[in-house]
């Protein structure tokens, strides 16, 4: 197996590897990025728990060689906010219990960020569509649905004010 | 009277019927482990990692029942990296859990890893440890097993024949229970109607997101150590026994869970971890695959339960007969405590003045049944409930009536003589999810019919009392008037740590973020028994609240010497406490305390009520408490094609009191959402021991479109026996949704399912049946 | 999880591609979005010995030329889904791709990689058939032209010589009064389907039945064409009655194949739902009739 070199952007930070070709992108980030928030569930594609956004999109980290991604941008749910801070929206996950094990709450949080990024009046219904792909075994889905429509009605009362 | 707080739709709580405090209890408090677990920061067991480690992996059975004839590993160890290929001969006590029911049922040892014989597919034959996990993979492709297969039994009543291979020594009959009240048997005979039907659940996967994971090293003092995700550290001990070293040469410590719900009860890696790393000396790693969970990792127990009751015309139950049989699968580990639970609880939050109980559960060739949120109370919800339904029916009386007319009430005795001593709240839940699903949904479709159903029940918390259940904590103060907690609890994810800090909090007046909370390490932490049977809250919940009490009263002269007041005048509030407008800062109390010679910190023991139950009359004291609830749902059933969408959902739970209304009703909904799970779709299929597939993507757990928005009452009505009057909450409320989607159903399209999971197929195979097959329809 | 060794290259273009898969042998294999290709990999059902990545091999463009829609084989679910020109000229597509798996699924699996898998519950193979798509095919002879009718072989196994790659997808885009109808029923939304009915219906001005498709997904080891079942419908006003024959005698003639969770017969009556849906659906649609919803077994 050859070895390949590969850069790529994680969280805003440059990142670079000699990879195997079947270094999964999971593997790559949780080992050469520190980015152990990119969790493995199932190594299926159906469980959401290994969710990053690929130039912005979702994709399932577990199911992506770390080859594929070369010269592209990764962001785990450690970039949605800076060092230390917390985003709006993690911030509304806190205060409605969106989370328990939390498990499941970065890939969670990340698709809901994606969705409501491009769809910023998306209602609950569409909402639930969009994570029908995230699972959750602790919560029912109720709370994190509360938080994520909690964050996109202050953030459209922030920009009315804007 | 009843009080409600904090209900998810806080604007309906009118102020004057909130309690004074509900603001402060229902106010978010974010305990350190929430805030981590959304920033992604929170390391769970697969996070850590030590320099050097090796990647363990297990070898598996890949048929339920042979014996092993030989096994040769020569071409695994030849692998480059591999470091260590252990079989049983290599175990130096080959055998994991002695009896766990309390009451001398006889001990059958499960090998760590198998000897002579496989019982079941996915049976640890071997496990490896190697310097990559690719190496490891490798050798265990390459471990050589020679097996002869031998017939297996998969069917729990094919197994109790006498002609049906034995799966141990003893035979297949694992355990009877047997538990009686009154004469069932006149009493039958004096009844209008005799009801009696069979209900069946089937086998259920944890599907916690998180699987089986950890981490173990030689730690510098020489003890063996282990982090790992699992709800139990006292399994050190079992380690110990294992690897035959001294139970205090080995330490486990619990990584916060990615859920537990009773399948990280058991052990799960650690034995395999202990063996790699006390033979290599070495740290290793060991995660399981979702695949491997799904094939070998303990299930639900499947039930058959034969429900045989006896009622007066209007309703009244005068005979209630059961019968269960439970699939214990290969082996015993928690089968005959879960039977027990089931046992004592079979008849449901209605008075039984003459009843028999009865319930066995037998060995298969099939993987092993264990404990699971619920642990055999939840089962019988499905068949008490339907009982009751059916009841109804036959005798055309309105089933919210019939269970009025049936209802315990505090002080009526319990199917083992024993009283129910806690008030009885479930009428209350009953009345109010009733009036809770409004107006009816019209139908989508021409195909579809609207449904609506409800269910009742009543689930033990805690452990059974005579295992004399007992707790451990800490409480100290720092100079600084930080405030340290030690418990050994574990924390699956429900806010575990957080509710300690809660009810200390609320006694010494330190706030959450000048708390730290230290849990589940078996050297360091207090011991308080694993975090299962609901008991985490009333169990280590009140022996937080005992030492914070005790704390607060060593501390209150010191306090009050400087604030010259009497001790009783002083509160502690916000980190101060004070007396009128006079306060010290806890910083101060503390130093003061230590200035003279009172030490600010106290450990403690809370010891529960204890019992005898007597496994021979099936008479005694069995669980410490209940919690009560009634759900309620609206479905929508497509008749053509057998679809069930539910649209609506409400469960309400008397709690006593909510330490966190927040943290009950998130516990409620996803105890939901694991209930609808078991009704409508989850399903472990075995074809002769073997798992019909063991892809995550087809275990069907409900995903955020199969659920509707839960909506989840607590209502405070009766005080438990948990910390400040609290109820458990954690498995109460998975019994309901089975039977309430079931009468939902039936309201819809005329049809009662009676066995579990109930899947579109099931249910267009029953409607066919009910109208013959020219009904059918094409579009 | 970790997949078999391997060598991996990237193709810039499609004869590129042609070539490195020449040059890797027999276990080479094409890797566009890995969504299929990859879980295989790492629960070691396939264990390719070169992997060509075809992702930059061109534009994921989606273009209606010629009263055709072409689509790259590189353009993905998620692209269709969003797309308001396959919406305004095959709309079945964009109700079909909503089954597909999850939005991470769909924003990395790509149309050529569906049809190349040769799955048999793909949906887009179903539309493909339905919709009378021609699949461009280049290999080591050259390009040509595949129905995608002829596509399909058996489970996992297509008509695609060794080497070839897909390069696109071209669905006709006829006009007049057509209406289409893709319809689904899996154990959970996103899940791979149980049944699958896909139908295209053309009305005259009268109403009348002018051309009528239906194709059956999943249930076979590839989409039927149960289109002649259909006949007795052309000429006609089409009516549940109708429907309910032609659907119930498609129900009744169809293989059914064995699936590990469902039954076949409980798949069969599926067969006769989902069918009849379509039908009346699609001719609601071509009539331009206010949309009236024929149920549609998604739960989504
Ligand atoms: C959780 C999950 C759920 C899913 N659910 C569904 C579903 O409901 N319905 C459904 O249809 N699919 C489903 N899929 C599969 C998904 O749609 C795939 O994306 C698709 O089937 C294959 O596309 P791909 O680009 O990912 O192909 P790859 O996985 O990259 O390749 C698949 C096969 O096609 C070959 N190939 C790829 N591109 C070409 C090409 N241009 N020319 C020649 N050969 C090529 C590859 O060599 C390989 O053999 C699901 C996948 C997952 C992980
Ligand atoms: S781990 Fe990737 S989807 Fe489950
Ligand atoms: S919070 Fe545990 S899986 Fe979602």
């Amino acid at each position: 197996m050859s070895k390949h070199e590969i850069a790529l952007e994680v969280n805003g930070r440059p990142v670079s590897a000699t990879v195997d070709p079947n270094m999964s992108l999971l593997e790559l980030l949780r080992t050469e990025a520190g980015g152990l928030e990119v969790k493995l569930g199932c190594g299926e594609g159906v469980c959401g728990t290994c969710t990053v956004l690929l130039d912005g999109e979702p994709v399932n980290s577990c199911l992506t060689f770390a080859v594929q991604v070369d010269g592209r941008a990764v962001t785990t749910v450690r970039g949605l906010a800076a060092e230390g801070e917390l985003h709006p929206l993690q911030e509304a996950f806190l205060t409605h219990a969106g989370s328990q094990c939390g498990f499941c709450t970065p890939g969670m949080l990340l698709t809901a960020k994606w969705y409501l990024d491009r769809h910023p009046r998306a209602d609950r219904e569409e909402l639930r569509s969009a994570l029908s792909g995230n699972f959750c075994r602790c919560t029912g889905y109720t709370k994190i649905l509360d938080a994520i429509e909690a964050y996109r009605d202050a953030r459209q009362e922030v920009s009315v004010v804007d | 009277m009843s009080t409600e707080i904090a209900d998810r739709d806080a604007t309906i709580v009118a102020p004057e019927q909130a309690s004074p405090d509900a603001s402060r209890r229902g106010a978010p408090v974010h305990h350190r482990d929430f805030v981590e677990k959304v920033a992604g920061t929170l390391p769970y067991a697969d996070d850590w990692g030590f320099p050097g480690m090796l990647h363990g992996v297990v070898v598996r059975a890949q048929l339920p029942s042979a014996r092993i004839v030989a096994i040769d590993t020569s071409a695994a160890r030849a692998v480059p990296g591999v470091r260590a290929v252990l079989t049983a001969a290599d175990v130096p006590h080959n055998g994991i859990h002695d009896e766990a029911s309390g009451l001398g049922v006889d001990a059958i040892q499960q090998p760590v890893l198998a000897a002579d014989r496989v019982r079941y597919d996915g049976e640890p034959v071997a496990v490896i440890a190697a310097e990559t996990p690719g190496a490891a993979l490798e050798a265990a492709g390459l471990v050589d097993v020679e097996y002869e297969e031998l017939p297996g039994v998969f069917d729990p009543e094919e197994a109790l024949r006498d002609d049906a291979p034995a799966i141990h020594a003893g035979g297949n009959r694992y355990v009877d229970w047997r538990s009686s009240i009154g004469d069932v048997d006149a009493a039958m005979r004096s009844a209008d109607l005799v009801v009696e039907e069979t209900y069946r659940s089937q086998r259920v996967d944890h599907a916690y997101l998180e699987p089986e994971a950890g981490i173990g090293w030689i730690d510098s003092d020489g003890v063996l150590t282990l982090r790992v995700s699992t709800q139990v550290i006292e399994h050190a001990r079992e380690i110990a026994e294992i690897l035959k070293l001294p139970h205090s040469r080995v330490r486990v410590i619990a990584s916060y869970m990615g859920g537990g719900f009773g399948g990280k009860e058991d052990m799960t890696i650690e034995p395999f971890l202990a063996l790699l790393v006390w033979r290599t000396r070495r740290p290793v790693r060991m995660v399981w695959t979702r695949q491997e969970s799904l094939l070998a990792r303990y299930k639900r127990h499947p039930f058959t339960m034969r429900y045989r009751t006896g009622v007066r015309r209007d309703g009244t139950i005068v005979a209630q007969d059961v019968r269960i049989v439970g699939d214990a699968g290969a082996y015993p580990l928690l089968s005959s405590r879960v039977l027990f639970a089931a046992t004592v609880n079979a008849t449901g939050p209605y008075r039984v003045q003459d009843a028999r109980v009865e319930s066995t559960a037998v060995f298969t060739n099939n993987v092993p049944t264990s404990a699971f949120r619920g642990f055999g109370a939840m089962q019988v919800v499905f068949g008490y409930e339907s009982q009751m339904d059916r009841i109804a029916e036959l005798l055309g009386l309105d089933p919210a009536e019939v269970r009025r007319r049936n209802f315990v009430q505090r002080g009526d005795l319990r199917v083992t003589g024993e009283p129910i001593d806690t008030g009885v709240g479930v009428g209350e839940c009953m009345e109010r999810v009733l009036a809770e699903l409004g107006p009816p949904s019209r139908p989508s479709g021409p195909h579809s019919r609207i449904g609506r159903g409800f269910a009742c029940s009543m689930q033990p918390y805690g452990r059974s009392v005579f295992f004399a259940d007992r707790a451990s904590a800490w409480i100290g103060l720092e100079q600084d008037g930080t405030m340290v907690i030690r418990a050994g609890v574990t924390d699956l994810g429900a806010g575990q740590a957080a509710s300690l800090a809660n009810i200390a909090g609320e006694i010494l007046g330190v706030t959450v973020d000048r708390t730290s909370v230290h849990i589940g390490d078996s050297a360091l932490t207090p011991l308080t028994g694993g975090t299962f049977a609901t008991r985490q809250l009333y169990m280590s919940g009140n022996a937080v609240l005992k030492v914070a009490r005790s704390l607060r009263s060593k501390l209150e002269p010191v306090a009050a010497a400087l604030l010259e007041c009497e001790p009783a005048q002083l509160s502690f509030e916000d980190n101060r406490v004070s007396v009128g407008d006079r306060s010290l800062t806890m910083a101060e109390v503390a130093q003061a305390a230590e200035h003279q010679g009172v030490m600010p910190y106290v450990h403690e023991t809370f010891e529960a009520e204890t019992g005898e139950f007597d496994r021979e009359t099936g008479r005694g004291r069995s669980f410490p408490d209940y919690t009560h609830g009634a759900h309620a749902a609206e479905v929508e059933v497509d008749e053509s094609t057998g679809q069930v969408r539910v649209l609506k959902y409400v469960a309400c739970h008397d709690v006593g009191r909510a330490i966190s209304m927040q943290r009950v009703e998130g516990q409620i909904q996803g105890a939901v959402a694991q209930g609808v799970g078991y009704a409508l779709s989850e399903d472990v299929e075995l074809v002769d021991g073997v798992p019909s597939s063991t892809l995550f993507a087809e275990y069907l757990i409900p995903s955020s479109v199969d659920l509707p928005d839960i909506r989840a009452i607590g209502l405070e009505l009766h005080p438990g026996k948990g910390p400040l009057g609290a109820r458990g909450i954690g498995e109460p409320p998975i019994g309901p949704s089975a039977p309430a989607l079931a009468s939902a159903i039936q309201d819809a399209v005329g049809v009662r399912l009676q066995r579990l999971p109930m899947t579109p197929e099931r249910l267009l195979d029953a409607l066919q049946a009910a109208r013959g097959a020219s009904g059918s329809v094409a579009s | 999880m970790y997949s078999a060794p391997f060598e991996y290259v990237r193709a810039s273009s499609w004869p590129e591609a042609v070539d490195l898969l020449e040059g890797g042998g027999e276990d080479a294999r094409v890797i566009a979005g890995g969504q299929s290709l990859v879980p295989m990999m790492m629960l070691r059902l396939a264990a390719p010995s070169l992997l060509v990545d075809v992702s930059a091999a061109a534009d994921r463009s989606v273009d209606l030329v010629d009263a055709e829609l072409v689509l790259s084989a590189l353009v993905r679910h998620a692209d269709i889904e969003h797309s308001e020109v396959v919406r305004g000229s095959c709309p079945m597509l964009t109700e079909a791709v909503t089954h597909i798996g999850n939005v991470r699924v769909r924003h990395r699996g790509t149309i050529g990689g569906s049809l190349a898998h040769g799955e048999p519950t793909a949906e887009l193979a179903t539309v493909a058939v339905a919709e009378g798509a021609t699949v461009t095919v280049l290999g080591p002879g050259g390009e040509r032209a595949i129905p995608a009718g002829d596509l399909f072989v058996t489970h996992f196994t297509t008509s695609l010589e060794p080497g070839e790659v897909v390069t696109a997808v071209r669905f006709p885009v006829p006009g007049g009064r057509r209406g289409s109808s893709f319809q689904e029923i899996a154990r959970r939304a996103g899940d791979f389907a149980l049944v699958e009915a896909a139908a295209t219906v053309a009305l005259d001005e009268d109403d009348r039945c002018l051309s009528v498709r239906l194709v059956v997904g999943a249930v076979s080891d590839r989409p039927v064409d149960v289109s002649q079942a259909a006949r007795p419908l052309i000429g006609e006003r089409i009516g549940e009655d109708a429907v309910g024959e032609v659907a119930r005698a498609v129900a009744a003639e169809i293989e059914v194949g064995p699936h590990t969770h469902a039954g076949r017969e409980y798949r069969r009556r599926l067969v006769s739902v989902l069918a009849g849906r379509a039908l009346l659906t699609a001719a609601d649609r071509a009539a331009g009739a206010v949309h009236t919803d024929h149920g549609n077994g998604a739960r989504a």
